[in-house]
């Protein structure tokens, strides 16, 4: 509180960026000689971004640059992506994004970019477990019964979720699947809006990320079911998982990862690779993550071979599923 | 453009219709029945399940309905709001020249980068001015181009490469 | 009362003084450029933030988003670029009585008018939160679908002059609101392909090109705009008269605007839209309304920053963001360590308290600060017009540039300049067009949705108690607008006319 205000805040103002200009035939054992970009796809203080720029503190500590968190809004996630596909590869512009990676060539089937080809993994930076929750005075008080009231009430049972796309409704699919049924489907512009109606009663239920869930579940706003992990997590400690319950196919986290574009040479990836690592055991980063419900990615999952092999898994995991629901980006 | 205004005829006959009126009538009518059908070819669905059309389709032809509404208007005498007013022509060159900064900044910001592109931009403006000649334009735009460099990249650092990549920036 | 006397002594530690003053000085600087509106000044200064400790961060981002938000009405009465949604009508009067040489009075009136909202509003934040908040709760899409159509129609009032043709011009806003992708199906409409067009127009644009560009090109018409002013300005302060003629305005105002700052999503906006209507159709002289009375000035600045305040409600209540820039204040939090949700007032009360507390002094240090700068403002309205409107320009196109890199914003801003234009000089009111495209999609989404809920009964609007009452009193409103004007029509139709 009664610090100063370093002229390194002055810097910070600098939020907004072009593609790092020039420098594409720079000495990679040099880099990084100027400011990194990270883009995020999604809107400043969403989940995503909160994580981004969680890490994006240690990561710059490590390279000894600095990095500036750049949000590019838009279509799920794809305008971000396809403007670090076609940025120079010299590793000043680094994306960063989710689960929405692997989703985005069966939801968009005029994507501009293949999300395997276009770029090279960095690592994988977290896997934020999703729980399945709903009204408070909602009847059913576990899986069992949800399944067993869905049956029965399919047709005024009401399922929310934050809009095409998003993991909730990812996470609606896969339940959907399970359950064998049709709901009927709520979207909204957002988690923000989805949860409140929630809370209010206005809608049933739905299944979203504990970053958004885990207070209103602590507070008792709203009844959770289950935790789509293989694992209890720490912030809710008595919460079954999806697996304990029988629901094998709900099954979801929403793991965030790093890319660069595909011609960056191997050599500024491993940098970028170490420096998440050095960030992900970073105390900070771990304690920070505890509150949201979730943890750092395992070091071995911190590699870009980890991170290849999760994404290519889960194109061929969403693609039909999405494929088969009619669920359209556009 | 005095083309705009109606001729008023000898007591008797039907004055012509009230120009102002009719375009923006016309205008109504044109852009409600282009959403309407755009948005007739997306899926429509129904009540319960409305589908992307359906809103863009109901607010299309509601607004075709309104603009009809005010070409009628325009029959009957003339909006009195502006009826009376005396307007002065279009200036299509002056008004042509400021379209055509924004749209260069728009096309060229990214290529040319922040500072070229300003200082043509706010030039092509500054020419629109009465009385403005092609100095007085060159040194206005220089100074709001030194103005807003300061501002956006000294104080504020948005980060816009100064010279854009044709430039070799 | 603990809470609050806690709060101010978390507040008034010189520290936080300081802070906050920071906040509202950088947030009025970056606010007042124009093309800059208060989301995108938030957006901007976030990082600063993250140097301080929570309690002095968040004191500090809510100083910037008030900054922000004075900082847009002084542009929107200078120069008539409305930043945001809800100083679209500040802009209509308030620019009026800019270049009647009254610009002193009229950014004195907002100062003012704001300050007092703002203190009412964080005394209703301090009692009323929880309450207000079940409030919040109780309003389903059925119900926000009403408030949105009452909204719209009350709107009405806002054009001075033909009632078809500012339904016309809401009709054509909504319309413009559907451009992008549909959150429902995912289906890009009206985008040609252009994938930057997917999250739909900008709304600073838009405003931008209708009130700004527009407003240029008309200006050009003549020779005779050497500057903004057109009269001798006559005085920076306010005269005995004009605060009489404010005070039931602003008190209208702040407690419109403390409902319905509560409401997620549009609160704000219809707060300022509403209390503009109100004060026009209480006015015994509403014809004046649009050439720069101080009324139009008062009322909505009074709405617009007591919803500032109770819009914290949700937040701080249940830990449901409200509108995006509470939900960059969620994020902040998150990144100080805090989750935001229904326990964070017992878990951390030095932090609730004190951001409310601080709410206050930040509202009393905006006044502080900018009454000086009337005088600094007005002198600035004397630079001759070959120099301002290029500049405005620049501004214009960097600031709606700089947010999203998107050239797409800028080719919006030319495109609307010219519609705008046009439809002006005919007589339709740009004001219409910006209300019915910030409501469109709420409007779209919530019927919608309350069909989809309702599984296709749309007795729903009239079953629920709030959106029947609202509805009903929106056909009220419209029956009230209607019959005049079909009276005066009568009397027109056989006149010749004579332009």
């Amino acid at each position: 509180m009664h610090r100063r205000i370093p002229l390194a805040t002055l810097a910070c103002l600098s939020m907004l960026t072009l593609a790092a200009c020039g420098g594409g035939d720079a000495d990679p054992a040099a880099y990084p000689e100027d400011d990194i970009t990270l883009v995020v796809p999604f809107a400043a203080g969403g989940p995503t971004d909160t994580v981004t720029r969680l890490i994006a503190e240690p990561m710059a500590e490590e390279l000894g640059a600095e990095i500036i968190v750049q949000n590019v809004e838009g279509a799920g996630g794809t305008v971000a992506a396809g403007q670090v596909a076609e940025a120079d590869g010299n590793g000043y512009e680094v994306l960063i994004h989710h689960i929405g990676m692997s989703t985005a060539p069966g939801l968009y089937p005029d994507l501009a970019y293949d999300p395997l080809e276009d770029f090279k993994t960095v690592g994988l930076v977290t896997d934020v477990p999703m729980t399945i929750v709903a009204r408070k005075d909602f009847e059913p008080e576990n899986l069992e019964e949800l399944a067993t009231y869905v049956e029965e009430n399919a047709d005024t049972v009401t399922l929310a979720n934050a809009g095409v796309g998003a993991a909730s409704q990812l996470c609606g699919l896969l339940i959907e699947q399970q359950l064998g049924v049709d709901l009927t489907e709520v979207p909204y512009d957002g988690t923000g809006p989805a949860l409140t109606d929630l809370v209010g009663g206005q809608v049933d239920f739905m299944c979203d990320q504990t970053t958004n869930t885990a207070a209103q579940i602590q507070s008792g706003d709203i009844k959770a079911y289950a935790v789509t992990t293989p694992e209890p997590i720490e912030a809710l400690p008595d919460l079954p998982t999806t697996a304990d319950e029988g629901w094998t196919d709900v099954e979801v986290g929403v793991w965030h990862g790093l890319y660069v574009p595909a011609e960056t040479p191997d050599e500024i990836v491993e940098k970028l690779t170490g420096a998440l690592e050095v960030a992900l055991q970073d105390q900070n980063v771990i304690d920070s993550m505890a509150d949201l419900g979730t943890t750092p990615a395992p070091a071995e999952d911190v590699t870009p071979d980890a991170h290849t092999a999760k994404l290519q898994e889960q194109i061929d995991l969403w693609t039909p599923i999405i494929e088969e629901s009619g669920v359209t980006g556009g | 453009m005095s083309t705009e205004s109606g001729v008023a005829h000898g007591a008797g006959h039907r004055p012509a219709p009230f120009r102002p009126d009719l375009y923006a009538g016309a205008a109504f009518i044109v852009l409600g029945l282009a959403f309407a059908i755009a948005g007739s070819r997306y899926d429509v669905g129904s009540a319960l399940r409305m589908g992307s059309g359906y809103v863009p389709l109901a607010l299309g032809a509601l607004l075709a309905v309104l603009g009809l509404l005010v070409v009628a208007m325009a029959f009957r005498g003339g909006d009195p709001a502006i009826r009376d007013v005396q307007r002065e022509p279009v200036p299509w060159r002056r008004g042509g020249l400021l379209v055509g900064a924004v749209m260069f900044f728009g096309f060229f910001v990214s290529g040319l980068g922040l500072a070229p592109t300003l200082f043509v931009t706010t030039f092509i403006a500054a020419l629109a001015g009465h009385g403005t000649s092609p100095l007085k334009a060159a040194l206005t735009s220089a100074g709001i181009t030194a103005l807003c460099l300061v501002v956006f990249v000294a104080l504020l650092r948005l980060r816009l490469p100064l010279l854009g990549e044709w430039l070799g920036g | 009362m603990d809470g609050i006397l806690l709060g101010l002594e978390t507040a008034l530690q010189p520290s936080n003084i300081l802070i906050c003053l920071l906040g509202v000085t950088l947030g009025t600087a970056v606010g007042v450029l124009p093309g800059i509106g208060p989301t995108a000044t938030v957006a901007l200064l976030l990082p600063i933030t993250f140097e301080f400790d929570a309690v002095a961060s968040l004191i500090m981002l809510a100083g910037i988003y008030y900054g922000a938000q004075y900082g847009g009405s002084t542009t929107a009465i200078l120069l008539n670029l409305p930043g945001e949604s809800s100083s679209v009508v500040t802009a209509l009067d308030g620019h009026q009585m800019a270049r009647q040489g009254r610009a002193g009075p009229a950014l004195a009136t907002a100062a003012l008018g704001s300050f007092f909202a703002g203190t009412v509003g964080t005394i209703v934040l301090a009692a009323f939160a929880p309450p207000l908040a079940q409030l919040a709760l109780k309003f389903g899409p059925a119900d926000y679908f009403a408030v949105v159509v009452l909204g719209l129609i009350a709107s009405i009032a806002l054009a001075s002059g033909s009632t078809v043709k500012a339904l016309a011009m809401i009709v054509l806003g909504l319309l413009l609101g559907t451009i992008g992708q549909d959150q429902f199906t995912g289906v890009p409409r009206f985008t040609f392909g252009v994938r930057e067009l997917y999250e739909g127009l900008d709304f600073v644009s838009l405003a931008v090109g209708l009130f700004g560009l527009a407003e240029i090109i008309r200006n050009l018409e003549s020779r005779h705009s050497a500057s903004i002013v057109t009269r001798k300005v006559e005085g920076l302060w306010l005269k005995k008269d004009d605060f009489r003629r404010i005070t039931k305005p602003v008190l209208r105002g702040t407690a419109l605007g403390s409902v319905l700052g509560v409401l997620p999503g549009g609160g704000h906006v219809l707060a300022s839209f509403t209390s503009y209507s109100v004060e026009k159709n209480l006015s015994k002289d509403p014809k004046k309304f649009g050439t720069g009375v101080i009324e139009g000035v008062a009322a909505p600045e009074s709405a617009n920053n007591a919803a500032a305040q109770t819009s914290f409600i949700p937040l701080l209540s249940l830990g449901l963001p409200a509108h995006p820039v509470m939900a960059l204040l969620v994020g902040a939090f998150i990144i100080q360590g805090i989750t935001p949700g229904p326990n964070v007032i017992n878990d951390e009360p030095e932090l609730v308290w004190g951001l409310i507390a601080s709410m206050w002094v930040g509202n009393l240090l905006l006044v502080m600060l900018n009454l000086p700068l009337i005088g600094i403002w007005v002198k600035m309205l004397a630079v001759p017009y070959e120099v301002m409107f290029p500049a405005i320009i620049a501004f214009a196109s960097i600031g709606c540039y700089s947010l999203n890199l998107n050239a797409w914003d800028v080719f919006a801003i030319a495109g609307a300049g010219v519609v705008g234009y046009f439809l002006i000089r005919w007589g339709c009111e740009a004001a219409p067009l910006l209300l019915g495209f910030v409501l469109g999609p709420l409007l779209e989404e919530n019927l919608r949705r309350a069909m989809i809920i309702s599984r296709g009964d749309p007795t729903v609007f009239a079953t629920r108690p709030i959106s029947a009452s609202l509805l009903a009193l929106a056909a009220v409103i419209i029956v009230i607008a209607v019959l005049p004007s079909v009276r005066r029509k009568r009397e027109v139709v056989f006149q010749g006319e004579d332009d």
